[in-house]
């Protein structure tokens, strides 16, 4: 059974350091056992100024179990998976200790974004990127930050929606974006002089 | 027939033959089966697990001043090696040795004990502010309570890492301490605690390279320790021979693998499969297989339909030299014939190989059989008046021929991957395979040739002849004997020095020769236990409750009780068909 009682005061424990933290976790529904997490992309990385989902499902041993979390937000990281947002972290298995906390576990999600550890990839082609062509990396890594993590990345979608009635592929208009890390204009300057 | 009087047959001439071996006197035979040194592998029994772990445990205590349950946690996490726990602490000191380990040796008055009820203190895992009297705090100083441990505990019991259950605190690698585990667990769930007990004392089997489970089935309980050397050929009490490494059947001289390969090569159908390809084709009319008959290559069915052999099409009846009636077939071609060659090639090899090694486990089989119409000849003999009155020259003839017998049949698999191409391709130019096997096989023959004289002689009617005579057979039986355990001797170190070991690989290791066949595991002295449990018991601290929980009787896992005793049972002949004692002479001397 989970320790519901205890997940009651984790969630507290959250919501009053939530401004010194920037994490933030909420039950998806009444049901303590489905969770949704929240971490800000760490400063100085391609992943600042992002706002990153996490789906966390409890096990029945939980805090004698390591909680399950996986992205939602799509995330461009050698640890993380590009398709499934599978976590690859020690504490999520059999480093787990039940003294670690939903909010402490978070935290070390927000350091392996700021620590990637591509010797132990869960993404082989982000890994391979990471260790052969860093710049790349760097520059796919913003540009996902800014398409799925920031509000504004809803505008995205509007921007490759111009650009693709302006009579471009959408293929195309994507990686012109992505190349340009996102800027409309440039995007168009290229796409137009190519 | 009954069992119950078939049993009583066996058990008559299991004490006729020992009857002619107590009275065995003849210094021409006694030198081959005096025991040099008593075995060295151990058979361990539920009884003696306990026994055979505090052994190790001691040394470990005595040696560094430790409490058992530290001692054990210790030898868990070296694998039950205790030469390799010694060279660590050389090397690295003890501190060091403990924190790899997870052991805390703090000796603080109150580990493992409630605080004072008075106080209250915070659990980090429930969150909840609780009685002190209600915590536990682990040797590392990390304190929780009792119900958050015990939770803890069940989790790790039942994901089965109870050997090493880690304390909870995060990146704390302490072990915790086994008395707090069992006491506190044992409040709640009864049943588990008694399952941690197991897995503690099944680790000694479980997480050590040096001991396994026998692997009979029904499985007999015991298990098996080895002194040093992993590859060798074993029997345990239960009766069943077989390799210590692998734990299939005994198969020196051939390798693991090449008895792994050669046992799914035999089973394999695709062998008969194989030979109905090359040697039959479906009549394109009525699809029945056809075999082909001569080396012509226009075939008929039996359903009258001719066809052409090359490339499966229906054809005339008529051909000459060069071409069929009817029929011109462009799909010939060399590599096709090449390929079928080949094949048949293979074929054959495998099939020359396996027929010599199936005579050979034939006629292991008849003799096996002979044995008790041969021991009856001698109990004839030794009724008669006669000057000879000595006849352990037959048993022990008979022992050899079926330890070479052995040899042989399983030199054949052994030669046809040592020369074959499956494993060794790149290890030998084909000059250097075919001057080795022809020196290898120089060796079989002149052993197979020793091993047929030898099973010649102890066929004979020697309970019919006269003095003379049996004077005659007896020393051509006690000459055949020596020659074959030296011929025996030398294939071995031929196999391990020339062949194996010019070899770059060195994944191929083989049971060293045993004059005196597999050795038989001793029991290992339960005696012991009850004199080491008393000094144990002595010796343990007040906070591991259950100090007596080895008195109570320990069943083991796959053990069951059906009625497989664990201390010897008379030798039967016929005990798992293939398997039998034989040791039996050397047996009998040592209990002398
Ligand atoms: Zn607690
Ligand atoms: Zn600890
Ligand atoms: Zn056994
Ligand atoms: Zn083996
Ligand atoms: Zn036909
Ligand atoms: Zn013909
Ligand atoms: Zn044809």
């Amino acid at each position: 059974m989970i320790d519901f009682a205890r997940v009651q005061k984790e969630l507290q424990e959250c919501s009053r350091e939530k401004d010194t933290s920037g994490i933030k976790v909420s039950p998806k529904s009444d049901n303590l056992a489905r969770l949704t997490g929240i971490i800000p992309g760490p400063l100085g990385t391609p992943y600042e100024g992002g706002s990153f989902e996490i789906d966390i499902t409890l096990p029945d041993g939980y805090p004698f179990e390591p909680p399950k979390m996986k992205f939602v937000t799509k995330v461009w990281h050698p640890n993380i998976s590009s398709q499934s947002g599978a976590i690859c972290l020690d504490i999520l298995k059999d480093q787990w200790s039940p003294a670690l906390t939903l909010k402490t576990a978070l935290l070390s999600v927000q350091a392996l974004l700021s620590a990637p550890e591509p010797d132990d990839p869960q993404d082989a082609v982000v890994a391979q990127q990471y260790l052969r062509e860093y710049q790349t990396f760097v520059g796919t890594a913003r540009y996902w930050t800014e398409s799925f993590a920031k509000a504004s990345s809803l505008g995205l979608e509007e921007k490759v929606q111009r650009l693709v009635e302006m009579g471009f592929a959408v293929g195309l208009v994507r990686s012109t974006l992505e190349a340009v890390g996102g800027d409309e204009n440039l995007a168009l300057e290229k796409l137009l002089s190519s | 027939m009954e069992d119950s009087t078939s049993g009583g047959e066996e058990d008559y001439y299991y004490s006729s033959d020992r009857e002619s071996l107590d009275g065995l006197e003849n210094e021409d035979s006694d030198f081959q089966w005096a025991p040099s040194k008593g075995p060295t592998t151990k058979v361990i029994t539920k009884e003696s697990l306990l026994a055979a772990q505090r052994e190790d445990l001691r040394r470990v205590m005595d040696m560094l001043s430790l409490r058992e349950h530290h001692a054990r946690t210790l030898l868990i996490h070296y694998r039950w090696d205790v030469e390799k726990l010694l060279a660590v602490l050389v090397e690295k000191g003890k501190a060091d040795l403990f924190a790899e380990a997870g052991v805390s040796v703090v000796e603080c008055e109150d580990t493992g004990s409630p605080l004072l009820s008075s106080s209250t203190a915070m659990c980090d895992i429930c969150m909840e502010e609780l009685p002190g009297d209600t915590m536990t705090k682990m040797a590392c100083g990390h304190r929780f309570c009792n119900d958050c441990w015990t939770e803890h505990f069940v989790v790790k019991i039942n994901e089965g890492q109870s050997r090493r259950i880690r304390c909870m605190a995060h990146k704390c690698n302490a072990i915790c301490d086994e008395a707090v585990v069992r006491s506190l667990v044992g409040k709640k769930h009864p049943d588990l605690a008694e399952k941690f007990d197991r897995f503690l004392l099944e680790s000694y089997i479980e997480d050590n390279r040096m001991v396994k489970w026998c692997p009979s089935t029904p499985h007999c309980g015991n298990a098996i320790r080895v002194e040093d050397d992993e590859f060798c050929e074993v029997e345990c009490s239960c009766g069943l021979q077989f390799c210590f490494s692998c734990l299939s059947e005994a198969h020196s001289p051939c390798s693991c693998m090449m008895w792994e390969l050669w046992t799914k090569k035999c089973r394999d159908e695709s062998e008969t499969v194989n030979w109905i390809t090359v040697h039959t084709k479906p009549c394109p009319k009525c699809h029945k297989p056809v075999e082909k008959n001569g080396g012509c290559n226009l075939v008929s069915c039996i359903c009258g339909q001719a066809f052409c052999w090359l490339c499966g099409g229906a054809t005339g009846r008529d051909h000459t030299w060069s071409r069929i009636a009817g029929h011109s077939c462009g799909r010939y071609k060399e590599d096709r014939e090449k390929k079928t060659e080949r094949a048949k090639r293979d074929l054959y090899r495998y099939m020359h190989y396996h027929n010599r090694y199936k005579a050979h486990t034939d006629s292991f089989k008849l003799e096996s059989k002979l044995k008790e119409t041969i021991l009856e000849k001698v109990s004839i003999s030794e009724e008669r008046e006669s000057r000879l009155r000595d006849f352990s020259w037959v048993t022990n003839g008979l022992y050899r021929l079926f330890r070479s017998r052995r040899v042989l049949s399983y030199s054949y698999p052994f030669a046809f991957y040592m020369f074959g191409e499956e494993l060794f391709k790149d290890e030998m130019t084909n000059d250097e395979r075919e001057i080795k096997q022809h020196l290898f096989e120089d060796q079989q023959q002149q052993l197979e040739a020793n091993v047929e004289k030898l099973s010649m002689f102890l066929e004979e009617p020697f309970d019919q002849y006269t003095d003379d005579k049996v004077m005659e057979i007896r020393m051509q039986v006690i000459n055949l004997s020596v020659i074959i355990d030296t011929l025996c001797k030398k294939m071995y170190e031929c196999i391990e020095n020339d062949l194996l070991g010019s070899l770059q690989c060195n994944t191929h290791n083989i049971a060293p020769y045993k004059s005196k066949g597999i050795e038989k595991a001793s029991e290992l002295a339960v005696c012991w236990n009850n004199k080491a449990s008393t000094t144990a018991d002595t010796c343990f601290p007040s906070d591991c409750g259950t100090s007596g929980k080895h008195d109570r009787p320990i069943s083991l896992g796959s053990a069951d009780d059906n009625g497989c005793p664990s201390q010897k049972r008379p030798k039967k002949e016929t005990y798992g068909g293939a398997f039998f004692d034989l040791n039996l002479p050397a047996e009998v001397l040592d209990r002398n």
